[in-house]
């Protein structure tokens, strides 16, 4: 084995002998604090699933509403499509305006 | 605390029950405080990471599968919370002889005048001089070098608490090895 590697073999076996400290009870506030943390945590998950229920409520809102304009839209649509322009331009030539002129 | 028990306290502090939750900080303080003192970042208060790591857990109940026990689960968000804070460190200190203290200089003397086993009343010195030289490697290998080595953790076991696989540990503990042994020369090489 390389010298090297050896010493540090030995460093770290009598490192790792330190026990380390013993845990004591949770230092005082510790308990609170945390508690404390945890409910600001848990009431920001809160707010963001608030915020997430109103979007998808608008979105579903804007879908009824889409759906139930559908029918009205869509014979909106045909009756202007029967009217078309040509048609329109064709009975005002075939009209006859009336003019102060005429006898 | 049974497995039973610790699982009917998940379930009340999924749905919000505070005595719950505080029965879980109880059972879990003392191994997080563990943990965290084990991997402490420098210049960070240890009891800020312990609330940190325990808020972590409390807060994200809904994600612990049940899969494993739930103190492993802690373990590995004990561990990568620490790991991430060590991340924050810029700087990593070289280790010169003379910024050793008179205890850890004797201990070098020691490993190289001597191939006995260092004696008891030199163990202390012993770690404060791993911690030394364990603060000049990267952060990840800094975890992985404190787990094998001073912990005594096998591969597996380092593999659950960090997430990382067993080839990628193997790598890694080579260079990380490697790098320690640059730096521990390099020190030897000052000693007279």
């Amino acid at each position: 084995m390389n010298p090297l590697d050896d010493q540090l073999n030995r460093l770290f076996r009598a490192a790792a002998q330190v026990k380390p400290s013993a845990v004591s009870a949770p230092a005082y506030g510790l308990e609170t604090r945390a508690l404390a943390s945890w409910r600001t945590a848990r009431s920001s998950d809160e707010g963001i699933w608030d915020i997430t229920l109103l979007v998808r409520g608008l979105l579903l809102a804007s879908l009824i509403m889409a759906v139930s304009f559908w029918p009205v839209l869509s014979s909106a649509e045909s009756t202007t499509t029967t009217s078309n322009p040509f048609a329109d331009y064709l009975q005002l030539t075939d009209s006859t305006v009336p003019s102060d002129d005429a006898p | 605390m049974t497995d039973a028990e610790v699982l009917e306290c998940l379930a009340r502090g999924r749905k919000g029950d505070e005595r719950a939750i505080l029965e879980l900080f109880h059972y879990m303080y003392p191994h997080v405080a563990k943990l965290v003192q084990a991997n402490l970042p420098a210049r960070e208060s240890a009891e800020d990471l312990v609330q940190q790591v325990c808020v972590k857990v409390m807060s994200h109940l809904d994600q612990f599968s049940g899969k494993v026990p739930f103190l492993h689960w802690v373990s590995r968000i004990a561990v990568n919370t620490c790991l991430n804070q060590i991340r924050h460190e810029k700087r990593r200190p070289e280790v010169r002889l003379a910024d050793l203290s008179e205890d850890e200089a004797t201990v070098v003397e020691h490993l190289a005048s001597s191939p006995d086993e260092l004696d008891a009343s030199e163990q202390v010195a012993s770690k404060e001089l791993v911690d030394k030289l364990l603060a000049t490697l990267r952060p990840d290998d800094r975890l992985l070098m404190r787990l094998m080595y001073l912990e005594g953790r096998h591969i597996e076991e380092i593999s659950s608490l960090t997430g990382w696989n067993k080839s990628l540990i193997k790598i890694r503990s080579f260079r990380a090895r490697a790098q320690l042994r640059l730096r521990y020369n390099l020190l030897m090489k000052e000693n007279p």
